[in-house]
């Protein structure tokens, strides 16, 4: 297996374009379980490690520039964490202290999987994922990154260079249900904000449906909200947990998530 | 003079007679409480060593020229070989050599999903693997039976039903004023040592084997292999110098052992065969399943009127009875008892021995049983037990050689008392609770067991022995042993151990043995060595010997006089002092057993189903306490063990197929640091006066053993509902929550 390893986002764009094939790394703890586990035998790795363009987060009128190399560690400090509250909160239930240190938004949206926590609060948050090609840079709405179960909308010559967002302001949580205290792919998840600027609710959940999903409503439906949220995930069976566990604990994750956002 | 005695031994709650020998003259046991450094916390001696990473385990060894093996095994519960090529195994990068079915213990007919089929041996692991991906078989699937109550109505049983009965149960049941009858039932968990199951073969000529294995028995595993391959015992040498956990799955060699030997012989190089975490949660045992259908009467005093109970073990294809009875025989005063265990032979991977094995399985279910009872009868649940208490073992009418249960409930008093302080910081959401269980279990040890002592003439000494210590610190334990009786600081004390070439035979190190069984042994041998230091001190100093005492490195005369150890010893150079000593028996007639009672307190989040256990307080009696500081971490541990298997673990196997769905460490959540509680622990400390020179019992296995119940109590305690299945999962949680809410309410617990 060959690895690549560009200086720059310009080479990083040009070797995706000379060998679609190559997998994307970044912190590797998606990528490195497949392997180990013997679940993929890529040709090539491209390690984008050392391309600065992709690190760090900037600020630019009010509009946040999260770089795809930004780990949940840096999403977990301030100032950052004072902007996107929910982010921060779910990065600090991500696996341990290293996987924090290593694991990024580029990586999660890369896999792309209905458990990624860093999901449910970037969608409240209506992010857009910028993606990069030597053809030219494209925006897209997360919801229309994220096209199904472990599948995102990037072509095979396309990295993911930043996530973008425009922080609302409003109150926002996340919340996490799984068997045990830390280490834990949720059982499900819901990030939960109320924006009383824009009259909204809205709700994203995690690992209750194929996709992480979107749910938004009036302000003043705070109390069929929970159910509403409940209705629109459609959870599976699995051994983390059955459908029914599942629906029923989005329910009173979204009734205790407005509640921490109303009061 | 040595003397011949027939003794009778127990391991695991499992009687037999033997001879031993004894030494004629023994020693009394030392004063209760602290000493010189027993009974006063002492850090690991090789703690810095395993915490820098330089203890080097089975895993870490690489002899030179060393083979990696890699085990074909069945994807399959139960299936037959119709055909199998290795020709492209063979063929394949680095194989040096490839065994198929027809070499014992591979297997053809597998019986279980991971059984093992062929190996291969490699340059490297990663050859070894891709060659048995290599391996193509075609494969006849046969109907696997997976249930273990239809096991039992078929008959498809490990051993004969285990039957015990005194009393007589139906006049027992005439007799109580209330009932309790419930089933419950605890799930399967796997020991998932932190290294998994491995062995290193080495063939010296054809007929001297050295086996590098992580182990809980070198001489079990010397005995077995010995016996495998017809070799006198005395050309096997097996070297177990570090070992990271095995929980009872580690107590014999196992089939990766045979696998490497065979390999090795097959290529006349050394060959390692080390367990993936994948095949270690497929087939290196497990605690197994169980469903008990217990019923309990009692007076309204709350007399215990009888006890019944029928266990139904899903032993999977091969292992033991458990004993889930266990504690329903010996825990309580009850005149009526009558269990019977079965043990369904399924077509799932072996049980093996884990931590108590039946007893942590079987308090469950009784110590939640018996606060059902309380519950009922409006008696508090602690005061129940103590009107149940037993002065002596009811099986066989013999007196305890000790018991502080009592002691050990009265410490248990404040904790128990803060009952309505925690109920009170209950709210909407979070109910708060505390409740108890109570633990009995084996833990005596026995002979044989040896031990040498040597000094050098810098006037430090080396216990000399063939145990293992299993990382629960007993080499420490033994150093402060001799050390006492040496009157040495612990520093100036080698334990030399883990190799059956270099040192007596010696326990295993299950049942909470290694303690009471090493210790006495390691004592009496360097009382041995003291008394020769002695004797020639007497003659060097012109004293009588009966005033010379060792002490603090010094030789010290009561009537003045000290002179350093190394002074004398020094007079021989090169010469040494050898003391050797042995196990004397078990107290005769006299049951052995420990004893204790953990407080647990918890939160249930009643809307997410969430348990969260925010304290467990660990009171037990284990005799005399050697060191503090060990026992304190073995009293952890096994809380932490048991709360896993309390509220997150279970090996789930997929319902149609016997596949196992839970082989990683992803699937099967073991707690985290995050999920531990505070945990207090409080051992009695009083020496068994009739158990050996030293008066300790075992403390490996009893804190791992009323956890569960303790926790489940709690739960009730704060819910009222009653939680009879493990793991308590949220799920598990609401369904309890929802079926105490559709019936009639209860009153509160000992208002
Ligand atoms: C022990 C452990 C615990 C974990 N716990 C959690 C958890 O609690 N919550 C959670 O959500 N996840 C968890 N994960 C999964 C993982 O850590 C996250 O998904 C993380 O965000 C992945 O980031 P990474 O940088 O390591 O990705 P990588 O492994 O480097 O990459 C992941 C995927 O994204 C692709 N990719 C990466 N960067 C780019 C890019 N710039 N452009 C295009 N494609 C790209 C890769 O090709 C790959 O397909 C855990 C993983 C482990 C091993």
């Amino acid at each position: 297996m060959e690895v690549f390893t560009p200086r720059s986002l310009a080479e990083a764009l040009r070797l995706k374009a000379e060998q679609p094939s190559a997998v994307p790394i970044e912190g590797g703890t998606d990528v490195m379980v497949e392997l180990n586990f013997d679940r993929a035998r890529p040709e090539a790795l491209l390690n984008l490690n050392e391309v600065a363009e992709l690190r760090g987060w900037s600020r630019d009128n009010g509009l946040l520039r999260l770089g795809a190399s930004l780990t949940y560690t840096e999403a977990m400090a301030a100032p950052l964490s004072e902007q996107l509250p929910a982010l921060a909160e779910a990065s600090r239930t991500v696996g341990s202290p290293q996987i924090r240190n290593r694991g990024t938004l580029g990586g999660n949206l890369g896999t792309a999987s209905p458990a990624g926590d860093a999901l449910p609060p970037l969608l409240v948050e209506a992010a857009e994922v910028e993606l990069s090609s030597v053809r030219g840079v494209r925006t897209l709405a997360l919801e229309d990154f994220l096209v199904g179960p472990k599948r995102n909308a990037l072509e095979a010559d396309e990295l993911i260079t930043a996530v973008l967002v425009q922080p609302s302001g409003a109150r926002q949580t996340f919340m996490k249900v799984g068997p045990r205290n830390a280490m834990v792919i949720a059982v499900c998840s819901l990030a939960v904000s109320v924006d009383q600027e824009r009259c909204e609710l809205r709700a994203a959940y995690g690992s209750a449906g194929p996709v992480t999903g979107l749910v938004t409503a009036p302000l003043d439906e705070v109390d069929s909200f929970p159910e509403r949220v409940a209705e629109a995930a459609s959870p599976i069976d699995d051994v983390r947990g059955s459908a029914r566990y599942r629906r029923h604990a989005l329910r009173v994750l979204a009734e205790r998530g407005l509640q921490r956002c109303l009061t | 003079m040595a003397r011949l005695i027939r003794t009778e031994k127990e391991v695991e709650g499992r009687y037999t007679e033997q001879w031993i020998v004894v030494d004629e003259d023994v020693l009394e046991q030392w004063p209760a409480g602290p000493l010189e450094t027993v009974g006063r916390p002492v850090p690991r001696a090789d703690g810095g060593q395993r915490a820098r990473g330089e203890a080097r385990y089975t895993a870490d060894i690489k002899l030179p020229g060393m083979l990696h093996a890699a085990i074909l095994r069945s994807p399959h519960a139960k299936a037959r070989v119709r055909r199998i090529d290795t020709g492209r195994a063979r063929r394949a990068p680095g194989v040096r050599a490839v065994l198929g079915p027809e070499t014992g213990p591979l297997t053809d007919e597998p019986p279980y999903e991971g059984a093992p089929v062929a190996a291969v041996a490699a340059e490297t692991s990663e050859q070894a693997r891709t060659a048995v991906s290599l391996i193509e078989v075609e494969w006849e699937r046969l109907e696997p039976l997976l249930d273990p109550e239809e096991a039992v109505r078929r008959n498809e049983l490990i051993d004969e039903p285990n039957r015990e009965e005194r009393g007589e149960v139906e006049r027992g049941l005439a007799e109580s004023d209330a009932v309790v009858e419930a089933e419950y039932r605890t799930q399967t968990v796997l020991h998932n040592s932190m290294e998994t199951h491995q062995a290193i073969c080495e063939w010296d000529g054809d007929d001297r084997l050295t086996v590098y294995i992580s182990t809980q028995f070198i001489w079990g595993v010397r005995e077995e292999v010995a016996k495998r391959f017809g070799l006198p015992e005395d050309h096997v040498r097996v070297v177990c110098r570090f070992m990271g956990g095995g929980f009872g799955s580690k107590n014999g060699p196992g089939d990766y052992t045979y696998v490497a030997a065979e390999l090795a012989r097959a290529t006349g190089r050394p060959v390692k065969c080390a367990l993936t975490r994948r095949e270690e949660n497929l087939d290196s045992g497990n605690r197994n399943s169980t469903i008990q259908r217990l019923r309990v009467g009692a007076r309204s005093d709350g007399t215990l009127t009888f006890l019944d109970g029928e266990f139904v073990n899903a032993t999977g294809w091969d292992g033991w009875l458990a004993s889930t009875g266990g504690p329903m025989r010996l825990l309580y005063a009850c005149e009526n008892v009558r269990t019977v265990e079965y043990g369904a032979k399924l077509n799932t991977p072996p049980m093996a021995a884990f931590r108590a094995p039946g007893f942590v399985e079987g308090t469950f279910g009784l110590e939640c049983l018996l606060d059902e009872l309380a519950a009922k009868l409006e008696i508090d649940p602690l005061e129940l037990r103590r009107r149940n208490h037993s002065t002596h073992d009811a099986v066989d009418e013999r007196p305890f050689s000790s018991k502080q249960l009592l002691e050990c409930y009265r410490r248990a008093e404040p904790h128990w008392e803060r009952r309505d302080e925690v109920r009170a910081r209950s709210d909407a959401t979070w109910k708060r609770g505390v409740g108890l269980a109570s633990q009995v279990w084996y833990g005596g040890g026995g002979p044989p067991s040896y031990a040498w002592v040597r000094i050098g003439g810098d006037g430090r000494a080396a216990v000399i022995t063939g145990m293992q210590d299993i990382g629960t610190g007993s080499a420490t334990a033994m150093a402060q042993i001799a050390a006492e009786e040496l009157g040495l600081p612990v520093d100036r004390i080698e334990v030399a151990l883990g190799d059956s070439a270099r040192g007596p035979y010696a326990t295993i190190s299950a049942g909470s043995s290694t303690i009471p069984s090493m210790g006495p042994a390691v004592r009496a041998a360097a009382a041995d060595a003291a008394r020769q230091l002695i004797e020639i001190a007497a003659q060097r100093y012109d004293r009588e010997e009966r005033v010379l005492s060792l002490k603090n490195g010094q030789i010290v005369s009561s009537d003045g006089g000290s002179w350093p150890l190394e002074e004398i010893t020094g007079l021989l150079e090169s010469g040494q002092i050898l003391g050797k000593g042995s196990r004397g028996p078990n107290p005769t007639g006299m049951r052995v057993l420990t004893f204790g009672v953990q407080v647990a307190e918890v939160a249930v989040d009643v809307e997410t189903g969430e348990v969260v256990v925010e304290k467990i307080v660990a009171i037990h009696d284990v005799g005399r306490v050697i060191n503090p500081l060990g026992a304190s971490s073995q009293v952890e541990g096994g809380i932490i063990q048991g709360l896993g298997h309390t509220l997150s673990e279970e090996r789930l196997l997929d319902p149609s197929t016997g596949g196992n769905l839970t082989q990683t460490l992803d699937a099967y959540k073991i707690p985290t640091i995050a999920d531990v509680p505070e945990i207090v622990t409080d051992l009695v400390d009083v020496p068994d006066e009739h158990l050996t020179n030293l008066g300790s019992k075992g403390l490996g296995e009893p804190p791992i053993i009323p956890t569960a119940a303790a926790i489940a109590n709690a739960i009730r305690d704060a819910t009222g509902a009653d939680v009879r299945s493990l793991p308590i999962t949220r799920e598990e949680m609401l369904r309890a929550l929802r079926e105490a809410s559709r019936q009639p309410a209860r009153e509160e617990v000992g208002a």
